[in-house]
């Protein structure tokens, strides 16, 4: 068991930091495509708000491991594609394709939820800011938006844990995160029910430093209601 | 797909006073390497162990029934009872006879590297060469097969990429995703007969289990440990078969030439 | 490019597809009967507080929401099946665990994810089910099952209908994954079809529309549900 140990945590821990990058990345262009697709929602015009609501089903209705397939391996069908050098270099590679199909699987969550922290924050307050001479990107930018964000946050934090665990998927197209070195690991020690239960068990704990990091961004955010309702967490209500 | 369903819950209920048929022969196979294992829309499977199956069942007086199953899913499937034997171009390795049994080899392929036209590797001539230039080239195996451990052994700086199927590791060599590929030589003839394979060639060196165990002591049927009876029994038929040429006939229709392995 | 349309006609796959497709449809509705079975007893264990019990169902509920769905898969799949078999050889079911095996595994895997998250619906809408029902129920001298069936589980079911929406939607599409397995489900399928034809992007596509077409279709049936609990509701 110690052999098994010293063999597979070190590669499971280089697998971490692979998962850790495509998280991070994934999570990074998705929340900026998220909001865009939300404003895009409520902004008034029909062609981008359909645009916005299809997108928002097309990538929630389909499998994640049916976009990630299609991307690398359909796409790669295309000869314009493999021609086009900065297409392929987005293309060639797994680890560039699972952080494509990860962003862009996670925009259309995001995007709900965005849409709806942003849906929550009452007409009166953008009214009262403009009314005080904000224009209306600056009144988005200091009032709205970090409202809507502290709507939001609970839910995207579980969206964030949500990457995390769909990144696993890129083992599938030969990237080597945890789940890719689990997997290796077990063709050549068969010890399966160990190597999974390591891989599980890092997976836990990244998953557990998220929560508790998206945790202390809500109590941080959540300071002026500290005083008046003792516990700022228990007053968000989840949004879904 | 609805009987099937249906003839689940059947058994569900029926469970206990269904015997499973006598004289059955469950053989797991992966069905999805050509010219091996290769099963339909339908399920059905044929290929040269299909053939070897079927040959096996008719001198054992047993009815075949094919399972199946990724190929790396094979060895845990077989100690669980799945099916009762393994019949997947799989490799006969020390790391395996840990786990399960073999019969006696029935054949033997070398293995190859294939690569595009003008390769910087398309000119080696040696092993240790190839290898040692394999270095910082992407290079494809297929997942949990003999390929695999021995490029992680002898090639440790090549970037190695894993494959669940042979078909995309070919898709992505087709596509430039990867350098290289390394495999045995009847699957890469296969592929170098596709349209995809045109501009692809083998670096004209033949990787043979001699060069290192990590390939393996020849292709065999794999058995539960346990199952010393059935052992006796496949290896008896196999000898046979292996003697009368049967099995070097189906080798020819399957791969154009003799891969069949002398009976020890 | 033609993207091999006439392969997929040609070949047979439209059936195959077909065929998976419907496999899919089994999986994630039997795996989404544990995921509610278990679901609710996981809940009530929960909403009850029910000592030491309360907080395996808690162990039980990070552990699955924590690890990624493909790993739960691998390891069930990978190192269960002497498990498995065992089980159901005990109860007699030889045959079927060995024909079955992908499937069991499948639908055990799936449900096991869908229990974690159906416990946490179920038990917030445990939560919201109004105090002073239960205990107008028990003082009436109502019996405790009398008082889950009629007082409880109505409600409650009438709250979780769309948490429970979501983690069908979740489930459905986390059967996908189990083609790693082998089981020739609708990815499965579609996966043997891009490799053999070479043609990736269609079946891709197809198996795309696919799923769309059982997650739009189900939402319709969700929001249809969730309209007539409304309505006995009000009247």
């Amino acid at each position: 068991m110690w052999d098994l140990i010293q063999q597979s945590v070190p590669r499971l821990m280089s697998g971490l930091i692979v998962t850790v990058v495509l998280t991070g990345l994934s999570a990074l262009a998705g929340f900026h495509l998220g909001l865009g697709l939300a404003l895009m929602r409520l902004s008034g015009s029909r062609v981008a708000a359909g645009f916005a609501k299809a997108y928002s089903t097309l990538f929630r209705g389909t499998p994640l491991l049916v976009q990630l397939f299609l991307f690398y391996y359909g796409l790669g069908e295309f000869a314009f594609i493999r021609d086009t050098p900065a297409l392929w270099w987005l293309f060639s590679e797994g680890s560039r394709c699972a952080v494509l199909a990860l962003a862009l699987n996670t925009a259309a969550y995001t995007s709900e939820i965005l849409r709806g922290g942003l849906m929550s924050v009452p007409a009166g307050v953008t009214e009262a800011a403009q009314a005080c001479g904000m224009s209306k990107w600056l009144a988005f930018r200091r009032i709205v938006f970090p409202l809507a964000l502290r709507q939001a946050l609970p839910a995207y934090g579980n969206e964030l844990i949500l990457i995390a665990k769909g990144s696993s998927l890129a083992s599938t197209i030969t990237v080597l995160e945890i789940t890719g070195h689990a997997k290796r690991l077990m063709s050549q020690t068969y010890a399966i029910f160990e190597v999974f239960a390591i891989a599980g068990a890092i997976y836990l704990l990244f998953n557990l430093v998220l929560t508790g990091a998206v945790r202390l961004l809500e109590w941080r955010l959540m300071r002026h209601t500290r005083p008046l309702t003792g516990a700022g967490i228990a007053a968000a209500p989840a949004a879904a | 797909m609805k009987l099937k369903l249906f003839s689940l819950l059947a058994c569900l209920a029926l469970g206990p006073t269904m015997a499973a048929a006598a004289g059955t022969l469950a053989i797991g196979t992966e069905g999805e390497y050509p010219p091996w294992s290769m099963a339909d829309a339908n399920g059905n499977v044929t290929g040269f162990d299909a053939d070897v199956g079927a040959m096996l069942c008719k001198k054992l007086e047993m009815d075949c029934r094919f399972v199946v199953q990724a190929f790396d899913g094979l060895i845990p499937a077989l100690k669980a009872k799945q099916f009762d034997v393994i019949i997947s171009g799989m490799s006969i390795t020390k790391k395996r006879l840990e786990e399960i049994n073999f019969s006696v080899g029935y054949a033997e392929l070398a293995n190859m590297v294939v690569v595009p036209k003008g390769s910087d590797l398309a000119d080696i001539k040696d092993i240790p060469t190839l290898l040692e230039k394999m270095a910082g080239h992407k290079v494809g195996v297929q997942a949990g097969t003999t390929h695999a451990h021995f490029m992680e052994k002898k090639a440790p700086g090549a970037d190695l990429r894993t494959y669940d199927t042979l078909d995309q590791m070919e898709i992505d060599l087709a596509n430039g995703r990867i350098d290289a590929g390394f495999a045995d030589v009847s699957a890469l003839q296969d592929f170098l007969k596709k349209p995809d394979g045109a501009n692809f060639q083998l670096v004209d060196v033949n990787i043979n289990s001699s060069y290192d165990d990590s390939l393996g002591m020849g292709i065999g049927v794999g058995i539960r440990k346990d199952d010393t009876e059935l052992k006796g029994k496949i290896d008896k038929a196999l000898c046979e078969l292996i003697a009368d040429g049967s099995i070097a006939k189906s080798s020819q229709k399957w791969f154009g030439m003799d891969i069949s392995r002398p009976c020890q | 490019m033609e993207f091999g349309f006439a392969n997929v006609w040609r070949d047979g796959w439209v059936g195959a597809i077909l065929q998976g497709a419907a496999l899919t449809v089994a999986v994630g509705v039997l795996a989404m009967l544990m995921g509610l079975v278990i679901g609710t007893v996981f809940g009530l264990i929960k909403w009850r507080r029910v000592p030491v019990l309360e907080w395996a169902v808690d162990l039980y509920t990070t552990v699955v929401r924590g690890v990624p769905e493909l790993l739960i898969i691998y390891l069930l799949f990978f190192s269960s099946v002497e498990f498995v078999t065992n089980v159901a050889r005990a109860f007699g079911f030889a045959d079927l665990a060995q024909g079955g095996f992908a499937f069991i595994v499948a639908v055990v895997a799936i449900g096991a994810i869908a229990s974690a998250y159906a416990t946490e619906v179920i038990r917030g809408a445990l939560a919201a089910i109004p105090k002073g029902h239960v205990e107008a129920a028990r003082a009436l001298g109502l019996p405790g099952g009398r008082i889950f069936r009629r007082i409880i589980a109505p409600q409650m079911l009438r709250i979780a209908v769309p948490g429970l929406n979501n983690v069908w939607q979740t489930t459905i599409k986390d059967t996908a994954l189990v083609s790693v397995t082998g089981l020739a489900e609708l990815m499965r399928v579609s996966y043997v079809g891009a490799g053999s034809t070479r043609h990736p992007f269609i079946f891709y596509v197809i198996a795309a529309a696919v799923y769309l077409a059982i997650t739009l279709i189900s939402q319709t049936g969700f929001d249809l549900a969730e309209r007539l609990l409304r309505l006995r509701q009000r009247g």
